[in-house]
């Protein structure tokens, strides 16, 4: 502008000069001396004119190009302005942090994305890349500083980077960091400028996707994936399958990924179970079997075997997954167990019916030996000693019916493990015992407390029930102290889904310490009482056990002796 | 009083107490004895063919035991209550017997003939209740 200035000027000085010279040198050649200054004159308004007309042609192109150089101006301060507005919309746009690092001056600045993706307020975010790197994580800023520095030094080309970046809260978030450098004319790196993504969702999703394989990979069970189709009456081609099933079938994946797993399939594997499995895979149902299957080298095992269809979301088949599982063993054991279920099902069977007919032919002369002797009542007998000796074979001979009649009754509870159940009145039940035992009582006149409120009734097998409590009762009357009044407190409550049934009485009590394991046992006599056979609590518990209850005692000698039975009662 | 009575045991003892315990409770006339299913089968036969000749008596009343050699108590009353005997069948039959398997009492259900399951041995006081029971 100045040196057009300088020009224009010059011109003028140039132009002006030649024209008063001009003009000086026509008045002195042409002017009369009188006319000279009316000439002069004229050459002054002449010089006037002319520069002034000069002047004008020189300010209108003057103008003109100032025009275009505006225009020209206004048009690029327009596109500059635009691509500022684009720019500014992008960065608002984009979810990416944008930052602008001048590297000489070490200043950075970063876009609205480090309030909305890290939560800094502008005011937090500090000037200097310092800030910057403080925020990187310690395991990844070493690495990350390293990479970006050589590509500062541009000994690489390109960089990109994933590393922790920290939030505000204090929490970090896993991101991708790519930027690229500014160059001043010498090449030297002045600027660069970098977009941080937020991939914390990929990245915590990939970690998800690796934990999840490592349940594939790590597995115990087989797992194969196969196509979705098939050629007709196969298998559809396994497309993938986990250690475990190499392990298991001695099959690596190169040997196996590409074909049918109908190469399972050896002699003894079920036919039909094939069948099954096709027809499951063409109407696309799930399937489970148990087969036997063939290793590589023509082992067999006991698989579990399922075929599960994998949809997409058009509802159409992508995948079958199939999880195996070996059972050879599980397959013995149950082989064995099954076997030995049968067999003792079978013992057991016949030592019942061992047991009746021991029984009935134990009865059968019994019955006639009870028989005769009731018609010999009959007959008076007039020799004594034929009299005392038929008294003891009559009393002998109804021993053995007593004992024998007490063992057929435990053979008969233990053989009726599915008895009638009926709700039962407990107080019913004890007026019933209390009758058949109304001798004893009159003679003893025990003090008995019944507690029966809570738990009016149970769902109870009737005769077991009366059979336990009217053995229980005769314990303690049989064995009551002879120095103190008998007293019988039972009591049923119900907690929970059991009924509790306590009888307690303050009798002489059995010595547990010595005979724990024997109170309940079969023919156990824990007194020298000449009318107790050692079965009566034996009963008691088998019947309590058939119906489903359990049984305990709690005794102290000269103290008394409490029974707990717990049953089972909705 | 019953005119006949039937006994069918194998065990000549109960036999014996049988006819002793009846004939004191005046509850039968006569009584007759078979040893198995298969001679009280034969007895019915034996009655089937005279019958038309003469009328002889038909047993009222027949006391079965279960467990016997040759023909068993059930196996005699598949045959009893067929056909063949049904001139005959209509008698009541007490099951006696000193078995003690559960699954003889449910069996006895399954027979109507059956009129009830008693226990050996035959006594004074179970005749008085079978009086009762068939009304005699």
């Amino acid at each position: 502008m100045k040196s057009k200035t300088t020009q224009i000027t010059l011109i003028y000085i140039i132009i002006s000069l030649f024209l008063a010279v001009a003009g000086h040198k026509l008045l002195i050649k042409y002017a009369s001396p009188e006319k000279f200054y009316f000439y002069n004159f004229l050459k002054d308004i002449f010089f006037i004119l002319a520069t002034g007309l000069i002047f004008k042609y020189i300010l209108i192109q003057n103008k003109k190009k100032s025009i275009a150089i505006f225009k020209k101006l206004n048009k690029t301060n327009e596109e500059i302005k635009e691509s500022n507005e684009k720019y500014d919309i992008v960065a608002k746009a984009t979810s990416d942090t944008i930052w602008d690092w001048k590297i000489q001056e070490d200043t950075i600045s970063w876009n609205k994305g480090i309030e909305n993706v890290f939560g800094y307020n502008p005011d937090e975010v500090g000037k200097t890349s310092r800030w910057w790197f403080d925020k990187i994580h310690p395991e990844d800023s070493i690495r990350m500083s390293i990479k970006l520095y050589s590509f500062i030094e541009q000994k690489t080309e390109k960089w990109q980077d994933q590393y922790r970046f920290k939030c505000k809260d204090g929490s970090y978030k896993y991101v991708l960091d790519r930027g690229f450098l500014l160059k001043d004319e010498n090449g030297r790196a002045i600027r660069m400028i970098g977009a941080i993504q937020d991939i914390t969702k990929q990245k915590e999703e990939e970690q998800r996707l690796k934990l999840l394989e490592t349940v594939i990979t790590q597995s115990k069970d087989s797992i194969l994936i196969t196509e979705a189709n098939s050629e007709k009456g196969k298998i559809p081609k396994i497309v993938y399958i986990n250690p475990a099933f190499s392990q298991m079938s001695g099959y690596q994946s190169n040997e196996i990924i590409g074909k049918s797993p109908n190469i399972f399939r050896g002699p003894k594997s079920d036919s039909s179970e094939l069948k099954k499995l096709l027809k499951a895979i063409k109407n696309e149902e799930e399937f489970y079997i148990e087969t036997i299957s063939y290793t590589k080298q023509k082992k067999e095992y006991w698989v579990r075997f399922s075929m599960i269809p994998i949809f997409n979301s058009d509802t159409k088949i992508s995948h079958w997954i199939s999880i195996q599982r070996d059972i050879t063993d599980e397959k013995k054991l149950e082989t064995e167990k099954e076997h030995l279920i049968r067999e003792l099902t079978q013992n057991n069977k016949d030592l019942k019916q061992f047991s009746y007919i021991t029984s009935h032919n134990l009865r059968a002369p019994l019955s006639n030996l009870i028989g005769l002797l009731n018609l010999i009542e009959d007959i008076p007998v007039e020799n004594p000693e034929l009299d005392e000796i038929l008294s003891g074979f009559s009393k002998s001979t109804h021993l053995l019916n007593e004992t024998i009649n007490d063992l057929v009754k435990v053979i008969i509870i233990k053989d009726n493990p599915s008895m009638q159940k009926e709700e039962v009145s407990l107080k019913e039940v004890f007026e019933n015992v209390l009758s058949q035992l109304a001798f004893q009582i009159e003679l003893h006149k025990p003090i008995i407390k019944l507690k029966f409120d809570q738990t009016p009734s149970l769902h109870i097998n009737k005769a077991y029930i009366d059979s336990i409590l009217l053995n229980l009762l005769t314990n303690s009357i049989k064995y009551k102290s002879e120095n103190r009044k008998l007293k019988i407190t039972i009591t049923a409550e119900q907690i929970d889904h059991k009924a509790i049934l306590t009888f307690k009485d303050n009798g002489i009590g059995i010595d547990l310490e010595r005979n724990r394991d024997k109170v309940f046992g079969l023919y156990q006599r824990f007194h020298n009482y000449p009318d107790s056979k050692g079965l009566g609590l034996y009963l008691v518990k088998s019947q309590v056990e058939t119906m489903g209850g359990t049984i305990s005692i709690d005794s102290e000698v000269n103290k008394g002796t409490t029974f707990t039975i717990t049953f089972k009662n909705q | 009083m019953l005119k006949q009575i039937l006994c069918i045991d194998d065990d000549p003892i109960t036999l014996m107490l049988c006819k002793k315990v009846i004939a004191k409770s005046e509850f039968s006339n006569e009584i007759i004895t078979a040893q198995n299913g298969e001679e009280a089968l034969h007895h019915f036969n034996t009655l089937k063919y005279a019958g038309s000749k003469s009328n002889p008596k038909k047993p009222e009343l027949i006391f079965l035991d279960l467990n016997m050699p040759v023909m068993g108590g059930w196996e005699f009353l598949d045959h009893f209550t067929s056909y063949a005997y049904s001139d005959y069948n209509s008698v009541n039959v007490i099951v006696l017997s000193s078995t003690i398997d559960p699954e003889d009492l449910i069996k006895a259900k399954k027979y109507p003939i059956i009129i009830d399951f008693l226990s050996k041995p035959i006594t004074l006081p179970m005749l008085e209740y079978i009086k009762k029971k068939i009304d005699v």
